[in-house]
């Protein structure tokens, strides 16, 4: 019994992170309609400058965090300015989009090799070490803030999806471009801010990384490849079913290691993904488009 | 020096050119989006390297390397036979990363990361392929032989058949064709030469580890065949002599050696950007990816 309550906190708080991941990438995707396969670079891009500046040029910590933030949010802005815009006015399709956002995944992965250089980095802000017993599971204090941030930012997300102006605005045009053209909705204005919005949401999801885990110049493969596999289960391009499938890719994975030996963890989401894709690819959540599969 | 220097260049060409030319088959020629090319070439490197650490002669081997890899080509296209366009290509790119989380956990077979060690050179009816020089002879002949097949293939009529399921699948199975088969047969040749290639490519350094087959090295191969041109055999023989030298002066430039690696990444990254934007048909391409 203890085993799995500690199992199921371990695989939420796994979640919670493949949830921002999975948000932000979904976001993206709905108004954008391609799979932008560098957003976990531009995650582990955020938690490298939240490195540099909190460790390397001492700034303080809330600081550092909104820098890493706005890096990343500005990183959205230019790639879809000077990669992905120009890319959908020659009515490049779907798949050249996704081949572009794989080398600048590439790209990203070799800057921050070359920038900060190949060895582990860690970001000493809230010890790791210290846990907290409660009713038979074991919990860190930074476990506690990553679930709680994660949870109140994909609150506020839904929120801002619904109540907000903009995020109407970015339904609509995920919805039926031509339609909230009409409107006087400017798609291209959509676009740029979900970019801008989705990439922020990554920054977020690279600062609890970089708070919990060793930094690598890798680790925006395998965080990318979870949410992806999280908003592919959920359903591709809807939020919420992206929140759905990274908690319960989170709670597969941790409790797959009691039958699998733990190197097969990251496995674990490809097979998950690989059966959505064969079977169901439109998700949990999704709608079945019979063009698009 | 300088020849030694020369020789290896070209033996990467050789295998370079294997490998694009068999992307080429699925990508340009059978409009197949298949991301998980490196997964062949992995799989053809891996068969190759643990049948002769074994001591199977380096011709069964080799063409062990190749069927095997043939066989998960074949045994991929199935479920994924229905998937098109942007699915099939996260489908083959989570095959990549499928085959590289297994490498690097199956470690009484493949030793994990510490990788296989002590490859032997091939050993051919007695002849020992030690020398680069040899090496290289050996890559040509394969490199030739694997562009007439490919290049006899696409210009059979099978051949035309391909390109029709390409332009239009919908069509292809009205006239009564079986498109499934068709894409199939596309993707076990195409991987059946990663697979030859990666064994080639594990004789060669005789050292491989998962870290020489992820997604990275998918970048080239990729910028290759889409610089070349899509359904261009010549631009795809071009393209991989130009893209394999392009980024060798950074070794004389005197960078070190950390950085010229991410480099090399940064210049292939770079350039299938640029291409993507100002020319999607590449150099000698006829036709776009959709």
């Amino acid at each position: 019994m203890d085993i799995f309550l500690q199992l199921l906190v371990n695989g939420l708080i796994a979640g919670s992170i493949y949830a921002l991941v999975a948000s932000g990438f979904s976001l993206i995707y709905s108004t954008n309609k391609f799979i932008y396969f560098a957003h976990g670079g531009a995650i582990a891009f955020s938690a490298y400058v939240l490195w540099f500046l909190f460790s390397k040029l001492g700034l303080s910590f809330g600081l550092a965090v909104v820098g890493a933030i706005l890096f990343a949010s500005f990183l959205g802005y230019l790639v879809n300015a000077f990669i992905f815009k120009p890319l959908r006015n020659q009515k490049t399709s779907s798949v050249i989009l996704l081949i572009a956002s794989v080398a600048l995944l590439i790209l990203f992965e070799s800057l921050i090799l070359i920038l900060f250089g190949a060895d582990v980095k860690t970001i000493g802000f809230l010890e790791v070490s210290k846990g907290l017993s409660l009713f038979g599971f074991i919990i860190t204090p930074l476990q506690i803030f990553i679930l709680a941030t994660s949870l109140v930012l994909l609150i506020l997300l839904f929120v801002f999806m619904k109540k907000t102006r903009l995020g109407k605005a970015m339904r609509a045009v995920a919805d039926n471009k031509d339609v909230a053209e009409i409107v006087g909705i400017s798609s291209e204005n959509i676009y740029s801010w979900s970019f801008v919005i989705g990439s922020a949401i990554a920054g977020i999801a690279g600062v609890l990384v970089g708070m919990e885990q060793n930094l690598d110049p890798m680790m925006g493969s395998s965080l990318m490849v979870k949410g992806l596999a999280a908003a592919i289960v959920g359903g591709v391009g809807s939020v919420p079913g992206a929140i759905l499938g990274a908690f319960l890719l989170g709670l597969v994975e941790n409790f797959g290691i009691w039958y699998l030996p733990s190197g097969y963890k990251d496995a674990i989401a490809f097979v998950l993904l690989f059966i959505f894709l064969l079977f169901r690819p439109q998700g949990i959540l999704g709608i079945r488009k019979r063009a698009d599969i | 020096m300088m020849w030694a220097y020369f020789i290896h260049l070209a033996i990467l060409i050789g295998i370079y050119l294997i490998l694009a030319l068999s992307l080429q088959l699925a990508l340009g020629y059978a409009g197949l989006v298949n991301l998980g090319h490196i997964a062949f070439f992995a799989i053809g490197a891996y068969t190759s390297a643990l049948l002769t650490l074994h001591g199977v002669p380096f011709l069964v081997a080799f063409l062990c390397a190749g069927l095997l890899a043939m066989l998960f080509g074949f045994l991929l296209s199935i479920p994924t036979n229905k998937l098109k366009g942007d699915y099939l290509a996260l489908a083959t790119l989570s095959f990549t990363f499928l085959v590289y989380a297994v490498t690097l956990n199956w470690n009484s077979l493949t030793r994990g990361a510490l990788g296989l060690a002590g490859i032997p050179k091939p050993v051919i009816f007695g002849l020992h392929i030690s020398s680069n020089l040899s090496f290289l002879i050996l890559v040509a002949i394969v490199a030739l032989i694997t562009y007439f097949i490919i290049k006899r293939v696409v210009s059979s009529p099978f051949g035309k058949v391909l390109e029709a399921t390409r332009d239009n699948e919908l069509a292809i199975r009205i006239l009564g064709k079986n498109a499934f088969k068709i894409k199939s047969l596309a993707m076990a040749m195409s991987a059946f030469f990663a697979g030859i290639a990666g064994s080639l490519y594990a004789h060669y350094i005789t050292y491989i580890d998962p870290s020489s087959f992820t997604l990275t090295q998918l970048i080239p191969i990729l910028c290759i065949v889409i610089i070349g041109g899509l359904a261009s055999l010549r631009g795809t023989i071009v393209a991989t002599i130009m893209l394999t030298l392009l980024p060798e002066p950074l070794r004389f430039i005197g960078f070190p050696s950390s950085v010229v690696g991410p480099m090399r990444q940064i210049i292939y990254a770079v350039i299938l950007l640029i291409i993507l934007l100002y020319k999607p048909k590449g150099f000698f391409g006829e036709v776009e990816i959709d």
